[in-house]
């Protein structure tokens, strides 16, 4: 590659390669990028939540218009102070329970 | 702190987020134009049609990119397939063919001077030379890079190389003596 001829060549070449400036050239691919899809993560989400409505919708009226809430209800209010306690530390347990299983499974999605 | 394609590939792939890509196109536009205007002879508008349409098809199959190959080269290889079909589909309409490309000569290379010389030159080669001169010795591919991108064996890119950089030489040696 000592050939002056070759470092010639090599320059002016080299030289040859100017910045072509964008020009709008961008703008014109982004106007024909096919429209964009939903990604499987807000399907996901879009059929969950339309999923939860249907089934509150189904439960409210085959349950007699809610009944079973203001008897539960009742019911809760009728308990002991120890049973009521009871009650809540449970919920709070699975609900924390369930709360750490979801975090732990996105985490375990990203690092994928 | 600017993205690294990687990162903004990432994004497009998992987000399908199309900002991220239109950085892309920013970066990688002048180049893979740039290559196009070579192939096509300086038809500037057919080089930008087809540049636009390796952009789209870029996009369109952005997941089937495994990250083997730097992005500009997956790029190239888009560009060149692009320009391949597309001039397949110039000689069925207009029955044209390589030997008749070889003989138009752009009115801007006609000027005098080392540099219009060195273009007209290298315009002038066939097109496998022109090529591969083109993405090695332009473009900076390695002859590797090069022969993934062409879809040829490395030993015919290091030939074509030679034998563009040849034919150039033989033109620049006047003005060297000069």
């Amino acid at each position: 590659m000592n050939d002056p001829l070759d470092n010639l060549l090599d320059a002016r070449l080299r030289d040859e390669t100017r910045y072509i400036d964008d020009a709008g050239f961008t703008g014109r691919v982004m106007k024909q990028l096919p429209r964009r899809r939903f990604s499987w993560s807000t399907q996901r989400a879009f059929i969950i939540f339309s999923a939860t409505i249907v089934s509150v919708v189904i439960a409210y009226f085959a349950s007699g218009e809610g009944m079973f809430v203001h008897d539960a209800c009742a019911r809760v209010s009728g308990l002991r102070p120890l049973q009521l306690l009871l009650l809540i530390f449970a919920c709070g347990t699975g609900m924390t329970i369930a709360g750490l299983w979801a975090a732990l499974t996105r985490t375990h999605d990203m690092t994928v | 702190m600017e993205l690294t394609d990687a990162d903004l590939l990432a994004r497009v792939i998992v987000k399908g987020d199309q900002h991220a890509f239109g950085e892309l196109v920013r970066r990688h536009q002048s180049p893979v134009r740039g290559l196009l205007r070579q192939l096509v002879r300086a038809d500037v508008e057919l080089a930008d049609d087809l540049a636009q349409e390796t952009f789209i098809r870029a996009y369109k199959n952005i997941r089937s990119f495994r990250g083997e190959a730097k992005f500009s080269t997956w790029l190239y290889r888009i560009a060149y397939n692009v320009f391949r079909e597309n001039a397949r589909k110039r000689k069925e309409l207009v029955g044209i063919d390589e030997s008749q490309l070889q003989a138009e000569v752009d009115p801007q290379t006609t000027d005098p001077g080392l540099r219009h010389d060195l273009m007209n030159a290298l315009a002038n080669l066939p097109l496998h030379e022109r090529t591969a001169v083109t993405l090695c010795c332009q473009n900076g591919l390695s002859h590797d890079e090069a022969a993934r991108v062409l879809d040829i064996p490395l030993g015919t890119v290091k030939t074509n190389v030679l034998r563009g950089r040849e034919k150039l030489k033989k033109m620049l040696a006047a003005w060297a003596t000069e």
